[in-house]
């Protein structure tokens, strides 16, 4: 009996420790790992023109042109919610949704500087309100309908004016963001359209290339209605084939593409929640593009001679917010205390290794106007104790830190959350934790100031333009705080406002970069935030995957793409 | 995970109360007997000492960070499991875990059962009515998935450790209430139930003196076997970022956080989901042990 | 017979009822607005204020109830907020995904549990069932979610066997292919199943055999085998029908663990995201079918096992 009992106990020992072992065990490389990394995403570039990314997504077509055929499988991180473009407001219906359509004007590889798109060429007035787009003649819809000015007010219509016919066949987030300074639209002749503004605003034409300016059949939506948002039908290079929800989205190529048609034949959008899950997919070859990769397993994946790594600086930047409602928060040298208190290199380095970079100011180095000519805040903990002091807190003071659990734009909020709290008890401040998921954080964080019951919170946001105001105005001028805009923390600086406003109005360029560089030295000097880090854009595909480049709002290009044997 | 897990028979006859403590007697001695109830009770003590000890036992602070430390393996000096992703000492965040675990598994299940027993007995004993109106209620509660039901809980309440508690709690009460209602239902028909009736002894006399001690079998055996259960789905929900809180240190979000690093870092998930495991095992060995020793009918 | 089963049938009614009002209030007790949470952080005021209303979200509660209740006796469900599908056909998709995966775990489970369980009870307490009722716990004990991903680990990263997730090969539509699909999670999913099933068959075969009317059978000399399985082996099975309906009214409401770890559009997967976004028509409908289909189940149970074991006597 005594036996039999110590069998079953080695046996059972054994399985743990066969568990435990097994996995561990990594293939060794096939040969000696050469890195495809690209250089990491360093300090200023030049204006908004990113970077070129790596070798592999700058090379060429190998003699001979770029192979035909083959099927890019991109793994996404949840299933999108809508292929209608213009009802989007998550990351991953903008990525499966982008190929079917074009914009009325188009973002340049790589940049956010605008080029012709469906619009060939434009007209801004004298007076800076009204905008007329000659259209692009002959093209088609993927349904064969054809594209033109009355598309073009349809679409636009659609969105804006609540007696439109159509204004019902869904929601549409970003209507009031991007139109919602647009007086009228008309249709001067076939091929032309005219927009008229209410007031000058600079960043227009910047919207006519974000993603509520992409062009969707009119027959398609008068044929689907609400349903639309599953058959959309656009212009762009890629035709949308089906939508199996929660497995896959297909689309494939549309060989009559004004711009030349795509190399590939077909793009799949997979939804896979867990990231390890993805990763073990694109390792075993269910998918062949990836995105938001675990940051402990990209050095692991840089070198694996099976996979490009793509990276570039995104248009995002990451910060704990203060409510400047509350005491002793409207104290500026309480919030520089805590930001020399804070340890973000640390972070930056160790819990985000490489997958961001370290940030000290709102603005995202790739937007034009960055400077970094400003006032930095450096760990060290001594000043932080030395300004508590001075500001009456020589023993800290407790507060409150509301973190989401996940949610888009946010990294590994849990993780770089407890480092903070970390950092800033150990000079005093002690800040209690609570997690909310992220449908519930939003609701309680974005409210007006009556309503704030948080002392700190995690916020993050990526720009949809490229243009400063986006980032500037939006997030911290005193005329933003919510419900009109995102200045969810009431930051309220007048010495910055009124340059804010100049910046948004003024239509010449080099004016508005000195206005918005005074506008960055003033924010530096009266911290709105601790302000961590700018994540950086990383995808992991296949190396046989060639002539890919990220786009710093976000989306994929596969168009120019194409797949090496 | 599911309730069905539980649904397993335990027939009790009834007896005078009298007639129990003989009865106790016997069944410890059949346990005593079944070496892997045996084996399992001490390692299940082993773990509470240990647990209720953690401020002496803990080599470091449980929450304390060491970025440059992080996802140091086992073995390192000063970091005899390894550590976390922000540098903290596994085998603190181990036992202090265990704490924690336990605590929860454990006020989950009395809570549970307190307001199982009470919905059982009133259900069983008093009959028609009020029978079939809280078996109407639990049939609603029965038909929710567990696991839903406990995340929309927590969603309402707000995440956190008690809210994670009390919605596990909640989910595992039908279980418990119907133990105590069938054994009530066929204990009320028995003979000495039925004499102290005519007699006229009062209501909460026969409930308390007659009915419940000889429910209490299958419920302590139902209660052992809930323990893991409980500490599982609390686990389930750390997993979905619904239970403890950071920086607390508990098993299943230890577990939850250590799956982003089973490539690389394997510790960070093999600990605590061992932990869990050999808890978890050692009271299905303990419970299956009570069960086989409180049914006479089962000796060989 | 057909009065008990007509009396269950209509007492289902008001527990459905209760069911999705119950989960209706307590997502409206949670904080989060579905209009925010489906249109994002970027939304203005405007046009959160216009979901709503459209939404209905503006009406005291009851009345949202009602309407709800109204619609979905004629037939339409509603639209989900968050995907902007029609939730019937959407959650019937999932729900027969689901079912896939429960009728494979379920099969698994049952082949290895059943005979796990007999061979457990015919060898009490010698090796044989120390050891595999061992093995058959340790499945049961390990977190689910945490087997999963090992699984997916070995089997197809490392192993290379078998798919990693999903329910299918992009665009492929076969059905070799789902089942190579359902083979990883659904063992996942049978490990605790096969617990539950062996276990109560082992106890209810022990029951059995210890009967009066087995030794009897005994002590007349009949073959050991043919006693077990011809007298044993049925009546032990009965009780076991009643786990195994359990636990197939179970999977049919989704794991929802599993469905993270392997990304399977199954039920559960979707009424846990319709929960977090407040997305109140899926969910209200999501759990109104498989509350419904789970009372079916235990009902079907129940009556199997009236219907085999004259012995039980049903009240009322």
């Amino acid at each position: 009996m005594l036996k039999g009992k110590l069998l079953m106990a080695v046996m059972v020992l054994a399985a743990l420790v066969a568990t435990a072992c097994a996995p561990a065990a990594t293939p060794a490389p096939i040969q000696a790992p050469a890195p495809t990394q690209a250089p990491p995403a360093t300090e200023v570039p030049a204006a908004t023109e990113a970077p070129a990314a790596t070798e592999a997504a700058t090379e060429a077509a190998t003699a001979g042109g770029p192979r035909e055929g083959g099927t890019i499988i991109v793994g996404l991180q949840a299933e999108p919610t809508t292929l209608d473009s213009q009802q989007i407001s998550d990351y991953n219906s903008h990525r499966a949704a982008y190929g079917i359509y074009d914009m009325l004007l188009r973002f340049k590889d790589e940049s956010t500087e605008v080029e012709p798109g469906l619009a060939e060429s434009w007209e801004i007035s004298d007076d800076g309100l009204a905008y007329t787009l000659h259209l692009r003649q002959g093209i088609k819809f993927h349904d064969g309908t054809d594209f033109n000015a009355e598309v073009v007010k349809f679409n636009l219509e659609r969105q804006i004016d609540p007696n439109h016919p159509y204004h019902d066949t869904g929601e549409f987030p970003y209507a009031e963001f991007t139109w919602g300074m647009v007086d009228k639209v008309e249709v001067v002749d076939d091929y032309t359209v005219k927009i008229t503004l209410k007031e000058r605003f600079a960043p227009f034409l910047n919207h006519l290339a974000m993603h509520p300016a992409a062009m969707a059949s009119p027959e398609a939506i008068k044929k689907y209605g609400r349903d639309y948002s599953s058959h959309p039908v656009g212009t762009g290079p890629f035709k949308f084939v089906s939508w199996t929800p929660g497995v896959e989205v297909v689309l494939e190529k549309n060989p009559d593409y004004w711009r030349g048609a795509p190399h590939v034949d077909r793009v799949i959008y997979r939804p896979i929640i867990e990231d390890q899950s993805r990763l073990t997919e694109l390792e075993a070859g269910g998918v062949n593009f990836i995105v938001n990769i675990p940051p402990d397993d990209l050095p692991r994946l840089k070198e694996d001679t099976r996979f490009t790594v793509v990276e570039q600086p995104g248009m995002h930047t990451w910060w704990v917010a203060f409510n400047h409602t509350k005491p002793p928060f409207n104290d500026v040298r309480v919030r520089q205390a805590m930001n020399y208190a804070v340890n973000k290199k640390a972070i930056v380095d160790n819990l985000l290794k490489g997958t961001g970079t370290l940030a000290i100011n709102p603005l995202p180095p790739v937007v034009w106007s960055y400077t970094d000519d400003i006032q930095r805040y450096d760990y060290n903990p001594e000043k932080a104790k030395q300004l508590l002091a001075e500001a009456g807190y020589p023993d800290g003071f407790t507060c409150s830190f509301w973190v989401p659990e996940s949610g888009s734009g946010m990294q590994q909020p849990v993780a770089m959350g407890t480092a903070i709290q970390a950092d800033l008890k150990a000079v005093g401040v002690d800040c209690q934790i609570q997690t909310f998921e992220w449908g519930s954080y939003l609701d309680k964080v974005i409210v007006p100031p009556d309503k704030a019951e948080f002392d700190l919170f995690e916020m993050s946001w990526i720009g949809d333009n490229g243009d400063p105001d986006n980032h500037l105005y939006i997030l911290l001028s005193g005329e933003q705080w919510p419900p009109a805009g995102y200045d969810m923390g009431f930051y309220k600086n007048d010495k910055l406002d009124p340059i804010l406003k100049e910046a948004r109005t003024t239509l010449d360029r080099a004016k508005r970069t000195e206005l918005y560089q005074q506008a960055q030295k003033l924010i530096a000097e009266d911290p709105p935030w601790i302000i961590v880090d700018h994540e950086t854009q990383i995808v992991v595909m296949d190396k046989k995957i060639k002539g890919f480049k990220l786009h710093p709002t976000g989306p994929f290009r596969f168009e120019n793409v194409w797949i090496e044997e | 995970m599911s309730q069905a897990a539980k649904a397993t028979p335990v027939v009790q006859r009834g007896s005078p109360a009298q007639a129990g403590r003989s009865q106790t007697r016997d069944a410890l001695r059949r346990l005593r007997r079944d070496y892997m109830a045996v084996a399992a009770t001490l390692f299940l003590v082993l773990v509470a000492l240990v647990s209720i000890l953690a401020p002496l036992l803990a080599p470091r602070d449980p929450i304390e960070t060491n970025l440059s430390q992080r996802l140091v393996p086992i073995g390192t000096p000063g970091y005899p499991l390894g550590a976390d992703e922000l540098g903290r000492d596994i085998l603190s965040r181990l036992i202090w875990g265990g704490r924690i675990s336990l605590l929860v598994g454990f006020s989950a299940v009395m809570v549970a059962m307190t307001l199982g027993v009470i919905i059982g007995l009133l259900a069983g004993y008093f009959g028609r009515w009020a029978d079939s109106l809280i078996m109407r209620f639990i049939d609603i509660l029965l038909a929710f998935p567990a696991i839903l039901l406990a995340i929309t809980i927590v969603a309402s309440l707000g995440p956190g450790l008690r809210n994670a508690m009390l919605a596990v709690a909640i989910v595992g009460i039908p279980y418990y209430a119907r133990i105590v209602r069938g054994n009530v239902l066929s204990l009320r028909e028995q003979e000495f139930v039925q004499a102290a009736r005519v007699i006229g002894a009062p209501d909460a006399r026969i409930i308390f003196r007659h009915i419940l001690p000889n429910t209490l079998a299958p419920l302590i055996v139902a209660a052992t076997l809930d323990v893991g259960w409980m500490i599982m789905a609390a686990a389930g929900l750390s997993f979905l970022g619904l239970g403890a809180q950071p920086p607390t240190a508990e098993w299943g979000v230890m577990l939850s956080t250590g799956r982003q690093f089973i490539r690389n870092a394997l510790h960070l998930s093999i600990l605590p989901g061992s932990a869990i495991f050999l808890v978890v095992l050692a009271l299905n060995f303990l419970g299956d042990g009570l069960r086989d020793a409180l049914d006479p009918r089962l000796r060989e | 017979m057909t009065r008990y089963v007509a009396r269950r049938v209509l007492s289902l009614i008001p527990v459905l009822l209760g069911v999705t009002l119950l989960v209706f209030l307590v997502m409206k007790l949670a904080p989060g607005d579905p209009a925010q949470i489906m249109l994002g952080p970027k939304a203005t005021e405007t046009s959160l204020a216009q979901l709503r209303h459209e939404l209905g979200l503006d009406q005291p509660i009851a009345v949202q109830y009602a309407r709800w209740l109204g619609h979905v006796v004629q037939g339409d469900w509603g639209r989900s907020i968050q995907l902007k599908r029609e939730v019937l056909p959407f959650i019937l998709d999932r729900y027969r995904n689901s079912a896939y995966l429960m009728i494979l775990a379920v099969l698994l489970a049952c082949s290895v549990g059943i005979p796990t369980g007999i061979i457990s009870a015919i060898r009490q307490y010698k090796l044989d069932d120390r050891v595999v009722m061992v093995i058959v716990l340790m499945g049961f004990s390990m977190p689910i979610f945490w087997l999963g991903i090992i699984m997916q680990i070995v089997f197809a990263l490392k192993l290379g066997i078998l798919p990693v997730s999903g329910m299918q090969s992009p665009g492929q539509t076969g059905l070799p292919d789902q089942i190579l699909h359902l083979i990883l999670p659904a063992v996942a999913l049978a490990t605790g199943a096969t617990a539950i099933i062996a276990r109560m068959t082992r106890s209810s075969m022990l029951e059995v055999i210890h009967q009066d009317y087995i030794r009897t059978a005994r002590a007349k000399g009949l073959d050991e085998r043919l006693t077990i399985s011809r007298h044993a082996l049925k009546n032990a099975l009965i009780p076991v029908i009643t786990v195994v309906g359990l636990q197939v009214g179970y999977l049919l409401g989704g794991d929802i663990l599993i469905e993270i770890v392997f990304s399977y559009p199954g039920i559960g997967l979707t009424m846990v995201n319709g929960i977090l976004a407040r997305d109140f028509p899926l969910v209200q409908g999501a759990i109104l079918l498989v509350a419904s289909s789970y009372v079916l189940v235990n009902l079907a149970v129940d009556v199997a096992y009236a219907y085999l074991d004259p012995r039980i006597h049903y009240e009322h």
